[in-house]
């Protein structure tokens, strides 16, 4: 029985095999976006504009492939070879190395410009040529890199779309993993000639580049996909070093690490009341208006982290390093020591200068290749230059979520509006990713403002729930518990103030307490002599009675004595001598000897 | 003095220099078969015998096909005289390709 469910199962995983089993691309974030890769064995068409990325889309597709030892044959009809190797090589791609290994085949398919046409032609040759090529690779993966550019010597569209019907069957036919690109403009009419394209394909992938606010994005998305899931919305990605790069956010898998121990805030002060600090691999906010001390606050940590050896990448998009190390003199912060030793990195970058992903890109780039412990973002609000509103929240989540991947501590600084904007606290709707937030914000007491700090969220752990007031001095941050009054927390000179009269209040009051314990030692002293008086007056009264007692017997003695004399023993012997019988024997012998 | 070269090497070219082709097929499918009847006659009929014909069926040689870059058939690659000429199709235009062989007009 047990051999039978084996067998269907076995059976069953056949069946669902042959009928979808995927090529994965290897393609950062592209895999998730196919739910798994291209259609192993049938045929996808990849579409887009000049200067879209379809090429490198397709040669990445073989190369990831080639490096894990799935050999593929790259046909390119309108680039030369050579040029291919050579754009490769800007990628990181070392196509010459993957070639001699016999994993790679590049066919020259471009066309001849001088090729002179005569009479009626096919692509049976084409077939030919491959056929053997893949027979002598073992290929499983092929691309036609813009194969309208061939398809244009029909000069003919039912020929064209004759002659693409039997590329598509040759390829089903051999099981082949193709990847077709195709160039389509908006335009004119190129699109619309391929359409049919599209139905034929098994999967569809669009590339698109396009300009919103000033700033160039690629988006890509699949169209279609016969016989599978996969994620239909537009996601950009940016062509980089070491190829595409797509960071779906809707497939952000939690991978996230789980919080670490705790780090020192690098203020004691801030550590008690975050009990501990913040949490390594944690993501922390400040949050507050122009110059209450969110720089300050993250730089006190940078310089903390730095000096315990914690790498620390400070993207700043708001001033140049050295403007921010100078400014960050004047409150006692040097830095400098930390950027000479290499634990610091300060990437400045205008927001406006590239797109989100661009950034993004940038962010993960440094990360990768500084593997810091720490990153400070300084601000977040100047995130919504890089463009849309909607942009710069993908790029602080992504950011985010690469780093928790990761590991990494986060500090985010936000620049809020306005005195009482407690809804921009959080940030650009990332709240859900934050862990902890800090509050600074001004206070305006008794003709002062000053500066307050609240720890409003910090998940993981238990804080102080109160207003402190928070000071920037030249030897850095200081912060000091606040007042709670009837009129509400005291600040400034106002506390300052409550505080001179509580000390008074407590002197006073110890001085009673003084003078208490002095009465009580005076009373037990004197307690003490009175005892000895007394002990004293005792000892006179027992002397007393001592030599009253030597007395009387003196007396009775004589008395005795003068008895004897009186002949009084022989009625004494009569009666009995008991009852005086010392009398008797010191009177009566003694007295007779005399 | 270029114009002078290019002279002085047409002229053996139409003349006594021997044609050197190579047609590339795809097995016995029609448009190659065409081509292989089109080359025969055109060199009977233009070249009288002063020419060599090489017939690659890509089907059977396809690493011939690779090096000389050609992935539609048929193609005629005509590779001597100087400069290479490639031909794609059935050959069927004869004044096309006679253009194409600088023989037109000639004879």
């Amino acid at each position: 029985m047990s051999k039978q469910t084996q067998r269907k199962r076995k059976k069953d995983a056949g069946v669902k095999a042959s009928e979808l089993r995927k090529a994965a691309t290897r393609i950062t974030g592209l895999d998730e976006v196919l739910n798994g890769g291209l259609p192993e064995g049938r045929t996808t068409l990849v579409s887009g504009g000049p200067g879209s990325g379809k090429s490198v889309l397709g040669l990445e597709f073989l190369y990831r492939g080639a490096v894990d030892g799935d050999p593929g044959i790259f046909v390119t009809f309108e680039e030369r070879a050579k040029a291919v190797r050579q754009n490769a090589l800007t990628l990181g791609f070392d196509l010459a190395h993957l070639e001699k290994a016999g994993t790679l085949f590049l066919m020259d398919g471009h066309v001849n410009p001088e090729l002179v046409l005569s009479g009626d032609f096919n692509l049976k040759g084409l077939f030919g040529v491959i056929e053997g090529k893949v027979k002598a690779m073992g290929a499983r993966r092929i691309v036609f890199d813009a194969v309208d550019v061939l398809l244009r010597l029909f000069d003919d569209p039912v020929r064209e779309r004759n002659e693409l019907y039997a590329l598509h069957d040759w390829l089903t036919d051999r099981q082949m993993t193709a990847l077709i690109t195709v160039k389509t403009s908006k335009n004119n009419n190129i699109s619309s000639r391929y359409e049919f394209l599209d139905f034929m394909a098994d999967c569809v992938i669009e590339l698109d580049q396009r300009v919103l606010e000033q700033t160039t994005t690629r988006r890509i998305r699949v169209v279609k996909y016969r016989g599978s899931d996969f994620f239909r919305n537009e996601y950009p990605f940016v062509i980089a070093e070491n190829g595409i790069k797509i960071i779906p956010l809707s497939t952000i898998s939690l991978k996230h690490q789980a919080l670490g121990p705790k780090l020192s805030s690098g203020h004691p002060r801030l550590d008690y009341i975050l009990d501990g600090g913040y949490r390594r691999s944690s993501a922390t906010l400040i949050s507050g208006t122009s110059g209450t001390g969110k720089t300050t606050v993250a730089c006190t940590f940078v310089q903390a982290a730095c000096a315990r050896g914690e790498r620390t990448l400070y993207i700043n998009f708001e001033e140049s390093p050295d403007a921010m190390v100078s400014g960050m003199l004047s409150p006692g912060i040097d830095l400098r020591p930390a950027l000479k030793a290499g634990t610091l990195r300060i990437m400045a970058t205008m927001p406006e200068i590239v797109g989100a992903e661009e950034h993004l890109l940038q962010a993960i780039q440094a990360m990768d290749a500084f593997e810091p412990s720490h990153v400070v973002v300084d601000a977040i609000s100047a995130c919504k230059r890089i463009g849309t509103e909607q942009a710069s929240f993908e790029y602080l989540m992504r950011l985010t979520n690469t780093c928790k991947e990761r590991g990494i501590t986060t500090i985010f600084t936000n620049q809020t509006e306005g005195f009482q904007e407690t809804h921009e606290i959080s940030g650009t709707g990332i709240s859900s990713v934050i862990d902890t937030v800090i509050f600074l914000r001004y206070i305006d007491i008794g003709g002062e403002l000053n500066r307050m700090l609240l720890v409003m969220k910090s998940r993981g752990s238990k804080h102080s729930n109160q207003y402190r007031e928070f000071q920037i001095t030249d030897h850095g941050i200081e912060i000091t518990d606040v007042f709670v009054g009837k009129g509400g927390v005291l600040t400034g000179t106002a506390r300052q103030e409550q505080e001179a009269k509580e000390k008074f209040a407590l002197a006073l009051e110890q001085r009673e307490f003084e003078l208490k314990e002095k009465e009580i030692i005076q009373k037990r002293a004197a307690l003490q002599a009175h005892t000895a008086n007394l002990n004293a007056e005792i000892e006179a009264a027992e002397a007393e009675l001592a030599w009253l007692r030597l007395k009387s017997e003196i007396a009775q003695k004589d008395r005795d004595i003068r008895g004897n004399m009186r002949g009084e023993e022989t009625d004494s012997k009569r009666l009995g001598r008991a009852a005086t019988p010392g009398k008797h024997r010191t009177g009566g012998p003694k007295g007779g000897a005399k | 003095m270029k114009s002078h070269d290019r002279h002085l090497k047409e002229k053996p070219a139409t003349r006594n220099a021997t044609y050197h082709f190579r047609l590339f097929v795809a097995g016995d499918e029609p448009n190659s078969k065409l081509a292989r009847e089109n080359l025969l006659r055109l060199c009977e009929q233009h070249l009288h015998g002063n020419h060599r014909v090489e017939v690659v069926d890509v089907l059977e040689n396809f690493q011939a096909a690779l090096e000389n870059n050609v992935l539609i058939t048929p193609t005629l690659l005509v590779t001597s005289p100087p400069p290479p000429v490639m031909v794609v199709g059935t050959l069927s235009d004869t004044e096309k390709v006679l253009a194409a062989l600088r023989l037109n007009g000639g004879e």
